[in-house]
């Protein structure tokens, strides 16, 4: 191929294209900077200050602008954020080892399952709203955006691990019937540890997918709101630096949860490859 | 409690009486089909003393279906497996008590060697005590030769090691019969040849049967106190391998054995035809497939054109040096492949002149005729 | 002598064979996701398209059957513009998602050899979803404005010496907006199919006199289409869904399917809500029964 000169021309492109990607993430870095509290989300940067970070840890001195509503709505996003991840996962992986084997009706349990990723939160939402209302079930972030985060994760974590499982050598499983050790035995020594990896992977895009989750929560978690639906309800009203700060706090953090989970990972992957845990004899 | 399967014998006074089975283990009538095609076609044999059985076969021929079967990986479509006396056809395999050696190992990669070894007398439905265990797999790792690596991770140790490491994991549990499935297939060729001794010396030690399945018809010949050859899912024959070896049953058995020249024709009370001639034969074997054999090291090699009681001309290709034997090359004018050993202990190679002429003779006694 | 053989043991009928007749186990293990996404997917979804029949008073709902929302949204040329608004913002953003992302595509899947690095670059773009999607779509005002981001670099570098008003509210700003956020999606399963492309196929086809073009239009493009296809899919799937990149970057001036959804459902005119709702599940469904007759996923992957 001409890629003397085609590499050199698309690799320029892709650099050009990280840029549009990156865009906002650098737009609102520079403008968390602002200087408050009269300065406003827009440019040009009045001055350069660290106002709005203090603002949001409650740290600056008062003023017209009020803080934003996040500490209990945080608090709500990552509860519910786990109650999902775990949920999801162990769903996920009981239906991934379900469809080892061949049954009647596993394609349309197949397609059962991934349309929770197709269907768009609006419907969905819409759909659990109405179930309530008609119903007379009261909505909350732990019961009713909870049902819906998870028809939501369920798919992605089901995925993840059929890709796992259809990698994964039963040859094991089979040695390990043979010694006489049951099924369900087997599963918890031997394949479990060796899918962990996987189950981590599952359990980080689930965890992800939910904290932001957006659009179905808006029907369905009632008047208390998660994180995401209380930085929404800021968009009708005047917005400040203070919530791009805000924007580069998360991001670290989910740097952070990432780093956190790759180091994770390649310590199962480690102890499931290569030296055993000394024991004592 | 499983009893033993027993036979009733009228005897000819009108009584009965009743003869207990002593097979181990017994197939009748295993079929098993995958996607239509029969992997397995009514196989039916039994295992009774203790012994070392090898189960020969090409590839396709069935044989680690038949090994799964027996061990409960896979469930026959009909036909019945008996263990010990008792119908374990439905039973699960980890409920069967029958040892299986994996061609890949399938060591458990998360855990040491000791930890492989004890795996199964710690999570058995009844685990052992941990002294009780201790003892044992201390036992059994010297009895493969494994001794100081016991605390080694899996992806430390060599091929022959891990080989070791799926024997004594196995053996640990103490099986009353264990399946191999080409269990040196992974291993080159030095290391196969010394394993294949350490196999034998081992199942003495513990005076179980073992049953294992090769591709190579010189290990199933040196291996088993058995043989049982394959043919696409149905068992060509089943004896001691010298009867084996010098009275094959069919033609398929006589090819896989590599040890025999096979050639087509049609068989007549007097002789059989075929395209190179009409030959006497010594054996007549009765057998779906009609065709002559001829081993190999009964062929002799003599210049063109002399007489002889059975012969037919091939040009010389080339020849093999085996250690013990020169296997020499034929080829017939219309392409067909004929091998002549020459055991070097009846004296030096002659050498041959390749692309020319020669005569390969025999005797007709020793000649076999399917059919 | 007759020899009859009875067997006179015991028939053990344990649990069968694990891995053949386990479909007992197999239903049990996924009875519970069944359930669940049967619970909260099926029933939702159905009662959408049953409420859509309902009839509505001004704060109430009854069950009973009635063709009126029907007529409201048909006869009203709001909501009508609104449905082809949805329709031209989704096929363009869909253009647009393909144009950007396959060149990104081609070099990630096909120039970038080294696995460490491919899997590296692919991260990058995943990066700014870390940051939540609200926070990004707001970002986008200070960029698109009339003294944003972007028209001050483009009057600095003195490309323009007016700030280009167009940016911002209108339906430019939904596209730019929609296609920064959907774009990967484009992206990753396009570079997935690029980079199980054999390289000695693309060696045999230069060896044999074919340029670059040739090679792409021939060989690369049928090739990748699974990716694009599912990329496709997902891309459209969330662009009909969507509502807050157009809430957010138009000012209200860009009424999507979505919006009319969440106005709808804020002012508790359900049955309006569900038409729409219905509408816009007949859309989606049609979209993606006609992408995947472009290609038999199912082979192809």
């Amino acid at each position: 191929m001409e890629s003397r000169v085609l590499k050199p021309i698309l690799a320029i492109y892709v650099a050009l294209f990280l840029l549009f990607l990156y865009g906002p993430f650098i737009v609102l870095g520079i403008l968390s900077f602002q200087q408050g509290p009269e300065g406003g989300p827009q440019f040009p940067i009045v001055e350069w200050s660290t106002f709005w970070y203090q603002h949001i840890l409650g740290l600056a001195p008062p003023s017209r602008v009020s803080p934003l509503p996040i500490g209990i709505s945080l608090f709500r996003s990552m509860t519910l954020a786990f109650m999902t991840m775990v949920t999801s996962t162990v769903l996920g992986v009981m239906a991934a080892q379900a469809f080892r084997k061949n049954f009647r009706g596993k394609t349309t349990a197949f397609y059962l399952i991934v349309l929770g990723m197709i269907v768009p939160g609006v419907l969905v939402g819409l759909g659990s709203a109405l179930v309530a209302t008609t119903t007379g079930i009261e909505r909350h972030w732990w019961s009713t955006a909870f049902a819906t985060h998870v028809v939501y994760t369920l798919p992605f974590a089901f995925l993840v691990m059929l890709a796992i499982f259809n990698r994964f050598d039963s040859t094991v499983e089979e040695a390990s019937w043979s010694l006489g050790v049951s099924p369900s035995r087997t599963f918890r020594k031997v394949t479990f540890p060796l899918i962990f990896p996987g189950v981590l992977s599952a359990m980080l895009f689930a965890f992800t997918l939910s904290y932001d989750e957006f659009s179905r929560t808006l029907f369905s978690s009632g008047r208390e709101q998660t994180l995401p639906l209380a930085i929404y309800s800021t968009f009708s009203v005047e917005i400040h630096p203070n919530i791009f700060a805000f924007g580069v706090l998360t991001t670290l953090f989910s740097f952070a949860l990432l780093t956190v989970y790759a180091v994770l990972m390649m310590l199962s992957v480690r102890r499931a490859r290569r030296v055993a845990i000394q024991e004592a004899i | 409690m499983a009893m033993a399967t027993s036979e009733i014998v009228t005897m000819q006074d009108g009584s009965s009486i009743v003869v207990l089975d002593e097979a181990l283990l017994r197939l009748e009538g295993i079929t098993k089909l995958f996607a239509g095609r029969s992997a397995l076609s009514d196989v039916s044999f039994s295992v009774t003393g203790n012994e070392y059985i090898s189960l020969l076969g090409p590839s396709g021929s069935g044989k680690t279906t038949l090994l799964r079967a027996i061990a409960g990986f896979e469930t026959p479509d009909s036909g019945r497996i008996f263990f010990e006396g008792s119908d374990v056809t439905r039973k699960p395999a980890h409920r069967r008590g029958i040892g299986f050696v994996f061609q890949n190992f399938a060591l458990f990669p998360h855990l040491s060697v000791f930890d492989n070894v004890a795996f199964g007398l710690r999570n058995r439905a009844e685990p052992f005590p941990e002294d009780v265990v201790l003892s044992r797999v201390k036992e059994t790792i010297d009895l493969v030769g494994l001794k100081g690596l016991e605390r080694r991770g899996v992806h430390q140790i060599s091929g022959g090691q891990k080989q070791r490491v799926a024997l004594a994991r196995t053996l640990v549990t103490k099986p009353k019969l264990v399946l191999l499935d080409e269990p040196l297939g992974a291993l080159d060729a030095n290391l196969r040849q010394r394993m294949r001794t350490e196999l034998r010396r081992i199942r003495e030690a513990l005076d179980i049967p073992f049953l294992h399945v090769t591709g190579s018809e010189t290990e199933a010949l040196s291996m088993g106190d058995r043989l049982i050859v394959l043919d696409a899912g149905r068992i060509g024959q089943y004896g001691k391998p010298d009867e084996v070896y010098a009275s094959p049953a069919t033609a398929n058995v006589a090819r896989f054995l590599n040890r025999y020249n096979v050639f087509a024709g049609t068989i007549e009370n007097d002789g059989f035809t075929t395209k190179y001639g009409r030959f006497d034969y010594g054996t007549r074997t009765p057998a779906s497939e009609r065709a002559y054999a001829i081993r190999y090291d009964r062929l002799s090699v003599t210049p063109s054109g002399g007489a002889a009681p059975a012969k037919l001309a091939a040009s010389y290709v080339a020849s093999e040096y085996l250690g013990s034997a020169m296997v020499h090359f034929f080829e017939t004018a219309d392409g067909k492949v004929v091998e002549v050993e020459h055991h070097l202990s009846f004296g030096p190679p002659e050498a041959f002149e390749p692309g020319r002429s020669y005569d390969l003779s025999w005797n007709p006694q020793d000649g076999i005729a399917f059919g | 002598m007759t020899l009859v053989t009875s067997t006179s043991a015991e028939v053990d009928v344990g649990a069968p064979a694990s891995n053949e007749r386990g479909s007992l186990s197999a239903y049990v293990l996924l009875a519970p996701a069944v359930i669940w996404m049967t619970l909260f997917l099926v029933v939702p979804m159905a009662m959408i398209i049953y409420v859509s029949f309902w009839t509505q008073t001004t704060f109430k709902i009854e069950p009973r059957l009635t063709l009126d929302s029907w007529q409201t949204f048909f006869s009203s040329d709001a909501y009508l513009s609104s449905l082809w608004t949805t329709l031209r913002i989704w096929l363009i953003v869909l253009v647009t998602t393909f144009v950007v992302g396959y060149p990104t595509a081609i070099y990630v899947g096909l120039f970038v050899r080294n696995k460490t690095l491919q899997t590296s670059l692919l991260v990058l773009c995943v990066i700014p979803f870390w940051t939540s999607f609200l926070i990004r779509v707001l970002a986008w005002r200070p960029m698109l404005g009339k003294e944003g981001a972007i028209n001050i670099i483009l009057m600095k570098a003195g490309i323009i010496t007016q700030p280009i008003e167009a940016l911002l509210f209108t339906d430019l700003s939904v596209v730019i907006g929609m296609t920064q956020i959907y774009v990967v999606f484009m992206v990753g399963p396009i570079a997935f199919m690029l980079g199980r492309i054999d390289p000695n196929i693309l060696e045999a086809a230069r060896d044999l006199g074919a340029d670059f073009w040739r090679i792409l239009r021939k060989i690369i493009f049928p090739l990748s289409l699974p990716g694009v296809v599912v990329g496709a899919i997902f891309v459209s799937v969330m662009v009909l869904g969507e509502f807050a990149t157009s809430a957010a970057l138009s000012g209200r001036k860009v009424n999507l399917l979505g919006n009319i959804i969440v106005t709808q459902v804020g002012s508790l005119k359900w049955a309006l809500a569900s038409v729409v709702g219905v509408i816009l599940t007949a859309i989606m469904a049609l979209v993606i029964a006609g992408l995947l007759r472009v290609v038999d996923l199912k082979k192809e992957l």
